[in-house]
């Protein structure tokens, strides 16, 4: 008898864990509810340190999962747990009885508008990570082409004021590579970052913020106060530079937002219907933090990837195929006596 | 019943009314004649203490307006409407309103009668402190003995209107009795924890009236009296048999009036007095100048203690921060406890709601304000630099100029200052940005902070520059420059007007067109704006204009703060979030569309907790401008 395990979210820790389930001989039904698979993953254009389009790594993770049964455009409409076994009603009609749940749904971008000061939705030169990375991945180019492009780190990170005191781990190695990226597109563009601290803690991260510094990108430490629009139609970026202890204006044309992590608000509707604890930051809390972050406080619910915090991709695969091993040690415990 | 009457001197008046004791007197008065000796030194040297406290401009402000006869009415109206009939709380709380005034107005009136039927029966009982004129109006019925045969019309009229008054009070402290045990039934969620001096002074209160009813009802026979009193004095006669029985009440009556003056100077009761004198300093225009001194000692002594405070603080969502309420803030200090006052000093929004509820008018923001003065206003600063910047003086002729100031704030939430230029460009008016590029802080975030000095600085420098620009409008869109720019700048022949007032204008005059939306919304009244400047009726109607305009719970002076107010810098962010949502639940009462305020500061918080869209007020009249 194969046993069904329901895997919710198909971005990368989904489909990296179904295909290893169904490597394993598990019946795997993947829900999505975007249109198509991939997750954030699938609206990058090329990732970091090594700028690998990201279209190359999607379409491996959908080589492993081509005998996995994938719901897109499907909702949870309700799940709760029945004896020792999860019943999950989808919004495309169809009800699940799984062994196992998997919880990969990830992250939503932070809502870069909340943070009125850098003016996101009212001008037009500001964008965010998500923005300039779409325009890539599209071939769009600005024009009349930038003279001044700056970034910004920790937009809804690190910030209580805006609800999220922690780091999202990922925008510093992003903006280092977009910033990278903007200046081989416009290399007679001044680009500019404006960071608290440099978090290059991956392998060959370090490696990409030399090749920046060496490119001419500025980095300026200190956090952007306020944007305004000059007469021309500009942007003026008010700033503190906090290692010559001085304010600093410069006029852009381009801002990008690097917006961090926030838990998917799918992921916490899911949450909400079981009940399932989230810690302080709004992430889900697993059973343990160190032993087992893919177990959560349910017998048989499983996390994998964002959905207990801020990860990177390779994080975010390594866990994905833990929490496909822990879920086969859980079947094989329980199910086959 | 005539061995009773100690047979002396017996002046009979026309009314069949005889003394019964010799000189007036009996040893149970003592205790009532010890409290109210106590009280009147206490209040006379108390008042002497606060007005040479007052500065000598104040104490010549009060003189002034105790002779002008309009602030002399005034006063009258005040001390009436506020001290016995409880108007404020009437308005609000009608029940909680009945309860203050029975007790108030039936205890003032009850004197007043009392001394009318003296004056009326026994007039040489009123002159001079011989005759025992202090206490012998209080104890009337105690004193005579009426022949009933030669009752009169003029008597029994007296007889019914006591026991009236004497019921009227009865039911207000029955009420009182009630609200301790269920406050919420009055309108009260929270009430205030009482002190030692305050619970002997309650319990005197509750004692007195019934005590009174009860020797008044076993001295009916002898001295005659109303529909209350009469026929608990047959029933006593049916229990008791002996008349005897009647002086220990009287000296229980005595005791409780005396120890509740006794303990009246320690205790919330201390009101009673002081809020006149309050009354005076208000209408006489005076402002606190020193935390403890003067003007600030006759607040807290007029602070009763209600409560109601508790119920307005929008920081009170949390069970903890109770104790950071004006209430407990104006006791430590009249306890002179330093270190509590410090801190609960410091933890307080501004707002204004406690302030603006208060059925005394203790000002109490402005007493935290004094608080904060003494202790950070030690750190210096160095402003020098605010010198060398120079105003934008770019043409001069400049009548009906208006000078835009966006102010810090509205610098952060760029929406706002698109959506004033928009609007000033659409109407056609003639403008220029102060602070379009770099602009120098209004000085109120360092005024809240008790930063005066510092304040003052920015406040020089700020003027100088509006001055010399020439405008004849200064136009903010933030209402916490609004109030300092309205209360502290000295502008001359300058109007300083608030975004709202200028469209509320400029659509009256007909200078912009707008057309109304389909749009359900509500209107969140900023503090600054609303309690601060008393501007509520402006922006509605500008709103009403534009979009169908829905209430919240509480609006208007009763609006919550959003919680983010500079007035606090100690409230952690969960204690601001759990403030804003409390202001956000209120503003949804009827699900509105849209959230419409016209402040930065409100629209950041309430936009980050509510679930609908929020707008700010220049945003969404932009969006309904007129075509052409």
């Amino acid at each position: 008898m194969k046993n069904n395990i329901l895997v919710i979210g198909g971005g990368p820790a989904g489909m990296e864990a179904s295909a290893a389930l169904s490597r394993m001989g598990y019946n795997v039904i993947l829900a999505e509810k975007e249109k198509s698979l991939g997750g954030h993953l699938a609206k990058w254009d090329r990732l970091f340190p090594d700028q690998i389009p990201a279209k190359q790594v999607l379409d491996s993770l959908l080589e492993g999962i081509k005998d996995v049964k994938c719901f897109t455009e499907t909702d949870v409409n309700s799940i709760n747990l029945l004896d020792r076994s999860y019943n999950a009603m989808l919004s495309n009609g169809i009800t699940i009885l799984a062994d196992a749940v998997l919880l990969a749904s990830g992250f939503d971008l932070f809502k870069a508008e909340k943070k009125e000061e850098y003016g996101y939705g009212i001008y037009e030169g500001v964008l965010t990570n998500a923005d300039l990375e779409k325009a890539f991945k599209e071939g769009k180019t600005f024009s009349p082409a930038p003279m001044a492009i700056g970034f910004v780190h920790c937009v809804g990170s690190r910030d209580e004021k805006a609800g999220n005191p922690a780091c999202s781990k990922v925008c510093c190695a992003t903006a280092v590579k977009q910033a990278i990226e903007t200046k081989e597109l416009y290399p007679d563009a001044n680009v500019y970052c404006f960071y608290m601290d440099l978090r290059m803690f991956g392998r060959h991260y370090e490696d990409l913020y030399l090749r920046a510094q060496k490119s001419g990108i500025r980095f300026i430490r200190g956090r952007v106060s306020e944007v305004s629009e000059t007469a021309d139609g500009r942007l003026l970026v008010k700033a503190e530079d906090t290692l010559s202890s001085k304010p600093l204006k410069v006029s852009l044309d381009r801002l990008v937002l690097m917006a961090g992590m926030r838990p998917s608000k799918a992921g916490r509707a899911v949450g909400h219907q079981l009940n399932l604890t989230t810690e302080e930051d709004g992430f889900f809390s697993s059973a343990d933090n160190l032993l087992s972050i893919q177990r959560s406080k349910l017998p048989g619910f499983f996390y994998a990837g964002a959905c207990t915090g801020p990860k990177t991709l390779p994080d975010t695969l390594h866990e994905a195929r833990s929490a496909a091993m822990e879920i086969d040690r859980y079947i094989k415990e329980n199910f086959r006596k | 019943m005539i061995s009773l009457i100690t047979n002396t001197v017996h002046q009979i008046t026309p009314e069949g009314i005889i003394d019964r004791y010799p000189n007036s007197y009996n040893h149970f008065v003592l205790p009532f004649v010890i409290g109210m000796t106590f009280i009147l030194v206490y209040l006379l040297i108390g008042l002497i203490r606060i007005l040479y406290h007052l500065s000598g401009e104040d104490r010549l402000k009060l003189l002034k307006s105790l002779i002008n006869p309009k602030t002399a009415w005034k006063n009258i109206k005040d001390i009436f409407c506020d001290c016995l009939l409880h108007t404020k709380i009437w308005k609000r709380k009608p029940l909680l309103g009945y309860m203050h005034s029975a007790i108030a107005f039936g205890w003032f009136l009850l004197i007043i009668v009392g001394h009318i039927e003296v004056g009326l029966f026994a007039p040489r009982h009123l002159s001079g402190l011989t005759e025992g004129s202090l206490y012998y109006p209080i104890f009337y019925r105690f004193f005579i003995w009426m022949n009933p045969a030669h009752e009169t019309l003029r008597g029994s009229v007296f007889f019914f209107l006591m026991d009236l008054i004497l019921l009227y009070i009865l039911s207000g402290i029955g009420l009182a009795m009630f609200k301790r045990v269920r406050s919420i039934a009055l309108g009260m969620r929270h009430t205030t924890k009482p002190s030692l001096a305050d619970r002997v002074a309650l319990y005197c209160l509750w004692l007195i009236f019934p005590l009174r009813l009860l020797a008044e009802g076993f001295t009916a026979d002898l001295s005659g009296g109303g529909f209350l009193t009469r026929p608990l004095n047959w029933v006593f006669r049916a229990f008791f048999g002996n008349e005897l029985n009647f002086l220990p009440t009287w000296w229980a009556y005595s005791i409780c009036l005396g120890l509740f003056f006794l303990a009246m100077p320690f205790s919330r009761y201390m009101h009673i007095l002081t809020e006149p004198l309050l009354i005076l300093f208000r209408n006489a225009g005076l402002k606190v100048r020193k935390p403890r001194k003067g003007f600030a000692e006759a607040e807290i002594y007029a602070c009763s203690s209600c409560g109601l405070c508790l119920d307005a603080c929008p920081m009170n969502t949390q069970k903890k921060n109770l104790k950071y309420s004006s209430v407990y803030f104006i006791r430590f200090l009249r306890r002179r406890n330093k270190k509590k006052v410090n801190e609960i000093a410091d933890k307080c929004l501004m707002c204004g709601k406690c302030y603006a509820l208060c059925p005394v008018g203790v000002n109490s923001p402005a007493i935290r304000r004094a608080i904060r003065e003494t202790h950070n206003n030690s750190i210096k600063s160095d402003y020098s630099f605010m010198d060398t910047y120079a105003g934008s003086a770019e043409n001069s002729d400049k009548k009906n100029k208006i000078l835009y100031f966006a102010g810090c704030m509205s610098h952060l939430t760029p929406v706002i200052i698109k959506s004033v230029e928009t609007l000033l460009k659409a109407s056609g008016e003639d403008y220029e940005f102060m602070d379009r590029d770099k602009g120098i802080c209004c000085g109120r975030p360092l005024m809240l902070a008790g930063r005066t000095d510092a304040a003052r600085q920015t406040i020089q420098a700020n003027t100088k520059i509006i001055n010399d620009s020439g405008c004849s409008i200064l136009l903010v869109s933030c209402p916490i420059c609004l109030k300092i720019f309205k209360e502290e700048y000295s502008l001359k022949g300058i109007e300083v007007l608030h975004y709202t007032q200028l469209a509320d204008r400029l659509i009256k005059d007909g200078k912009l067109k707008v057309s109304k939306s389909s749009s359900a919304i509500v209107y969140h009244d900023p503090c600054e704006l609303g309690r601060g400047c008393g501007i509520y009726e402006e922006p509605r109607n500008v709103l009403k204009a534009v979009a169908e305009l829905k209430k919240a719970s509480k609006e208007k002076d009763e609006s919550i703060c959003c919680g983010y107010s500079l007035g606090t810098i100690t409230l952690d962010e969960k204690d601001k979030a759990k403030i804003a949502e409390s202001s956000v639940s209120s503003l949804m009462a009827e699900n509105p569309d849209e959230i419409v305020t016209s402040c930065p500061l409100c629209y950041r918080a309430i936009r980050s907790k509510a679930e609908v869209p929020v707008k700010d007020f220049a945003e969404i009249i932009c969006e309904n401008i007129e075509k052409q």
